[in-house]
């Protein structure tokens, strides 16, 4: 298909439609809504279900409805409609629901602001509901990136019978780039023969029970065990990270998303001035790229590394437990949705250099 | 006697850049009111760029809560004071779609009183955004966003354009589809809109082509202000 001149929100929503997403349930929040007001209108069209629900919990619950019964469903909100969701995510991870969840960052704690933000990393990759779970979390840092990535989280939730989260931020849903969209109008599905399709009698279809609650502390047990191995096999297969001019590098650069595209700007201005620097991008921030990362920064050549975050620091944990205090780490953030620059990210780099 | 320009169209189809462009050049020559009238989108309005307005002397007048960083938007009761007898231009920068168009219509008793050969209304198109890109898409825009604007369109715009990578392959996909809907109703093109070295291009590429000028009509030439490139981005956030 040829290229169209898509809002981020926009080809957000039509990217999972082509991946087969026929039902959308979700709240107005912004700096999200371009994506429901687009479902809104296209779901129809293909013979879906778009529905605003009456709150942020009623939209996740019906997720769990749809995707309990094969189909594939998305919701979309912004960081204080994600909280709100969040005993439903944990109910679909326990209840091993398969469903997508674009987070569309905004700023917070609380209210915050609808600038766009990093300030979810932890709420994301940590479990921001209760219980022994993990969410995969996809990070792009381009609108044709998250385009892409859709395809991949639907099929990632089918595969593992897991939630999957799109974390962006504002920039990407508001900003309005070039996108190019495969169209598919027959998205393959694969065979759900656990979902909750109908109840034969004659044993042609067992009764399908999804449940998260197990009150014998064995079956809980058991549940628990068949997350952790199916996390494990995550964890081997779906890590996804960009490197970008590390070999031989200096310094490297550490972020994600919209600030990732800003540290390569960064890079650029810094190897003008003959300073050799680079950068990893964590792009599943759960199954975190450990191995990558360390090994970029654990290179000779490499003095040390700075994560740039829109945050007060949350990645920068998980980049200081893949360091293991091989190499010095250092931290840059921004709060109040203010947006580094390259600029000022190139100087700080300097400055380490000179000291 | 003023003279009256309204802006209607798609989301994202180019109805702030146009405004933009018209105010600028109109205050140039005299008295110019640009009314941004968008309640429905907090960012992406023409008042985000009341320095480059103040700096031409276009007055503005934006919703009360326009550029306050939070959501409730409104019509400011301002507005009426456009419609008073005087001189100079007026432009309404109206929000996407026929739900931005609905703010509009209130107006109808001020719109009826203006002599129609003063009153522009302008359907701005953009076949390279999504859900207004074919004929049968734009046509049912705009026939909803006439009839909740309470205003009959009196002009087609061909904005074809895929930001920085607009080619005259897109102006020439925008002729082909304005030339449709005028076509279809009857409405006369107004322009062709684009930055000044792609309508070089395309004036050049529509006599080798032999283009009809009916639906080319005027050449209007756009400086960039309000879409917002990756870099723009960084500078001035969202």
């Amino acid at each position: 298909m040829a290229l169209k001149l898509m809002k981020g929100c926009e080809a957000i929503a039509e990217a999972a439609i082509q991946a087969g997403c026929r039902y959308f349930f979700g709240y107005p929040i912004t700096p999200q809504n371009d994506i429901p007001e687009y479902m809104s209108l296209r779901l129809p069209q293909v013979g879906g279900c778009f529905l605003q629900a009456e709150s942020e919990l009623a939209a996740i619950n019906m997720v769990y409805g749809a995707g309990g019964a094969g189909a594939r469903v998305m919701t979309s909100s912004s960081s204080p409609g994600i909280s709100l969701k969040q005993e439903g995510i944990s109910t679909c991870c326990a209840a091993e629901i398969p469903c997508v969840i674009v987070n569309m960052m905004r700023g917070g704690p609380g209210l915050g602001n609808i600038q766009a933000s990093q300030g979810d990393y932890f709420q994301a990759v940590k479990g921001g509901g209760h219980g022994d779970y993990h969410l995969v979390v996809f990070a792009p840092s381009s609108i044709q990136e998250t385009c892409n990535l859709m395809q991949k989280a639907f099929d990632t939730a089918d595969k593992y019978r897991t939630p999957v989260m799109i974390l962006a931020d504002g920039l990407i849903g508001q900003m309005m780039e070039p996108v190019e969209l495969k169209m598919n109008p027959n998205p393959e599905m694969p065979e759900k023969p656990w979902a909750a399709q109908g109840y034969d009698p004659k044993g042609e279809r067992p009764r399908a029970v999804l449940n998260s609650l197990y009150i014998e502390t064995e079956d809980l047990d058991v549940l628990i065990n068949r997350l952790h191995e199916r996390y494990a096999e995550i964890e081997k297969n779906e890590k996804m990270v960009e490197t970008y001019h590390t070999e031989g590098a200096e310094f490297i650069l550490c972020a994600y998303g919209t600030v990732a595209r800003v540290c390569k700007a960064a890079v650029r201005i810094l190897e003008e001035q003959g300073v050799k620097v680079g950068l990893v991008r964590p792009i599943t921030l759960w199954p975190f790229p450990t191995e990558t990362v360390h090994d970029a920064i654990a290179q000779e050549s490499v003095k040390a590394c700075l994560t740039v975050e829109m945050s007060d620091g949350q990645m920068y944990e998980d980049i200081r437990l893949a360091v293991n205090g091989c190499k010095p780490c250092e931290f840059m953030g921004k709060a109040g949705s203010i947006i580094p620059s390259a600029e000022e990210i190139a100087e700080r780099i300097l400055k380490m250099r000179e000291a | 006697m003023k003279e009256y320009w309204v802006m209607l169209g798609s989301f994202g189809g180019g109805k702030s850049e146009m405004s933009l462009n018209m105010a600028v050049r109109a205050a140039a020559k005299g008295k110019c009111t640009l009314i941004d009238l968008d309640v429905i989108n907090p960012y992406f309005r023409s008042s985000e760029r009341g320095d480059v307005l103040d700096a031409a002397g276009v007055e503005l007048i934006s919703p009360p809560y326009a550029l306050k960083k939070i959501e409730i938007l409104s019509v400011s009761p301002r507005v009426y004071s456009a419609f008073t007898q005087g001189e100079g231009t007026v432009i309404f920068d109206v929000g996407g779609d026929h739900i931005g168009a609905v703010a509009l219509g209130q107006y109808k008793p001020n719109f009826d009183a203006i002599p129609p050969e003063k009153l522009h209304v302008l359907f701005v198109v953009n076949p390279l955004r999504p859900l207004s890109s074919d004929f049968d898409s734009a046509m049912s825009m705009l026939q909803k966003i006439q009839k909740v604007s309470r205003l009959q369109v009196t002009g087609i715009v061909n904005n074809g354009n895929l930001a920085e990578l607009t080619s005259i392959e897109h102006l020439k996909m925008g002729y082909d589809l304005v030339r449709e809907l005028s076509e279809a109703t009857g409405i006369p093109v107004w322009g062709t809109c684009g930055r000044q070295d792609m309508l070089d291009q395309f004036t050049q590429f529509a006599a080798e082509q032999s283009l009809d000028e009916r639906y080319i009509g005027i050449k209007y030439p756009i400086e960039v202000m309000m879409h917002r490139s990756w870099d723009k981005f960084l500078n001035e956030g969202l």
